[in-house]
């Protein structure tokens, strides 16, 4: 069984037969890639060969070369799956390897959805938005944030009571007034 | 570097000789009466020089050298007879670019759904069934388990791949569905694994007891259709040890892969006693 597969193959495949390997390969969409080219991103220990005899052995993809990059990984602070930061534990992250094979037949992606809605990335992004206002409001820095829209606000109160369209009173606009006074 | 002794000449002597005052050396104008000759200083003959066999020495793209008189391109859009070459210009326009044929059949397509599309929404991912028991894998036979876990690792390349798409669009959800799909694939991976290594100790167990047992034979060939379990083998083979045992007074070899004879009722009681 074995030999006569390893001969119809059109590469020479190992001896070592593996039934039961874990091995999960990622397919990456590449715009500006011809389609006659197909990337991957593959474990580490991968080799050229492995990922050769992968997609022809599971996918039946014949393959006419293979282009292997590895892609180191930037330092970080803490381990960012946990929930509180880990200050002065810095360290590099295992890097990642990508794998592009030239493809015998070519392959298109298939398009991308005409919106969103379904994966709720318009709230997912506002969300994010306002979670980084929150943060940056309780950070740090906080002192030094402008609030150009009270700024805005206060000018136009001023403005109205200079021209005298309004008239001032304390505490007129805010309940149990003339309480902090004694502060 | 090729050094001719016109260039030699012609630097050591070529200011001096402006000067209308000053001649050249008396034993130097028999050399000036006739055409200076060129020959080289260099042992090396110019014709010589890099002939190294390579046809492409001193063609550089980067500086734009061109062909040598020598090559020529030969190219399915370059005319033999001569005209001028007509290349293929390049599309910049991506939307005026031909469309690329896929085949229907093409392996890659084991990386999406049964859709084809893109990704998978986050509803679609939400829906999928519990994983494999251990109960219900234990009646599957090895190639049944084999095709299942290779089921599962396509599965699994699957909800990696729209893991990618979506990290490479921008955030938005599905990350919880894909991992709680993936919970459940390799929770049906390592039921396989455990049904196997079960399988396992049970058949090695199962050797182990039959290498005790007389009435099968574990080294026949059940191809050529020789039995490996015999019935009433075992009584043939005690009255048979029996026979022998007779002769040799009750000796035990242990090597026989039997128990040992209880010991006679004197000592049995003695060792009681003591």
């Amino acid at each position: 069984m074995a030999l006569t597969r390893a001969t119809l193959t059109p590469f020479r495949v190992g001896t070592k037969e593996l039934y039961l390997p874990d091995i999960t390969i990622a397919f990456l969409r590449t715009p500006t890639s011809p389609p006659s080219t197909a990337k991957f991103q593959v474990p580490p220990w991968f080799s050229k060969l492995d990922l050769r005899d992968y997609l022809y052995h599971v996918y039946a993809v014949r393959t006419l070369s293979v282009r292997s990059y590895v892609k180191q990984s930037r330092v970080i602070e803490g381990d960012p799956l946990l929930p509180r930061p880990q200050p002065n534990r810095w360290h590099r992250p295992r890097p990642t390897k990508f794998m592009t094979v030239e493809l015998e037949r070519p392959f298109v992606w298939p398009e991308e959805p005409e919106s969103y809605d379904e994966w709720n990335k318009t709230e997912m992004k506002e969300s994010e938005e306002t979670q980084k206002e929150l943060a940056e409001a309780n950070g740090p820095g906080k002192d030094a944030i402008v609030n150009k829209d009270r700024r805005g606000k206060m000018r136009e109160q001023a403005k109205a009571l200079l021209e005298g369209n309004v008239k001032w009173k304390a505490g007129e606009d805010r309940k149990g007034s003339g309480r902090l006074l004694g502060r | 570097m090729h050094c001719t002794s016109k260039t030699l000449l012609i630097g050591a002597f070529g200011p001096a000789l402006r000067r209308a005052n000053t001649l050249p050396p008396a034993f130097l104008i028999p050399s000036f009466s006739s055409p200076l000759s060129s020959t080289p200083f260099s042992t090396t003959t110019a014709t010589l020089a890099r002939k190294d066999g390579n046809p492409n020495r001193g063609v550089s793209a980067l500086r734009r050298t061109g062909l040598s008189k020598r090559q020529r391109v030969t190219s399915p859009h370059v005319p033999k007879d001569g005209s001028p070459v007509i290349l293929p210009k390049p599309v910049l326009d991506p939307q005026s670019r031909s469309t690329v044929r896929v085949d229907r059949t093409h392996g890659l397509y084991d990386f999406f759904n049964n859709d084809r599309v893109a990704m998978m929404t986050p509803t679609e991912l939400a829906a999928h069934g519990r994983a494999w028991s251990v109960q219900e894998l234990r009646r599957k036979d090895w190639e049944d388990l084999h095709r299942l876990w290779w089921v599962c690792i396509k599965e699994k390349n699957k909800v990696e791949t729209f893991k990618k798409e979506r990290q490479r669009v921008g955030s938005m959800y599905g990350d919880f569905e894909a991992d709680a799909r993936a919970k459940e694939v390799r929770a049906t991976m390592r039921s396989i694994k455990f049904v196997l290594t079960e399988r396992w100790y049970t058949w090695e167990n199962a050797r182990n007891v039959a290498m005790q047992d007389d009435e099968i034979n574990l080294s026949t060939n059940p191809d050529q259709g020789e039995r490996a379990y015999i019935p009433g083998n075992e009584q043939q083979l005690q009255l048979e040890d029996s026979v022998t045992e007779s002769g040799e007074e009750g000796t035990y070899t242990p090597m026989s892969g039997e128990i040992p004879p209880p010991p006679p009722e004197a000592s049995r009681n003695e060792g009681a006693r003591v």
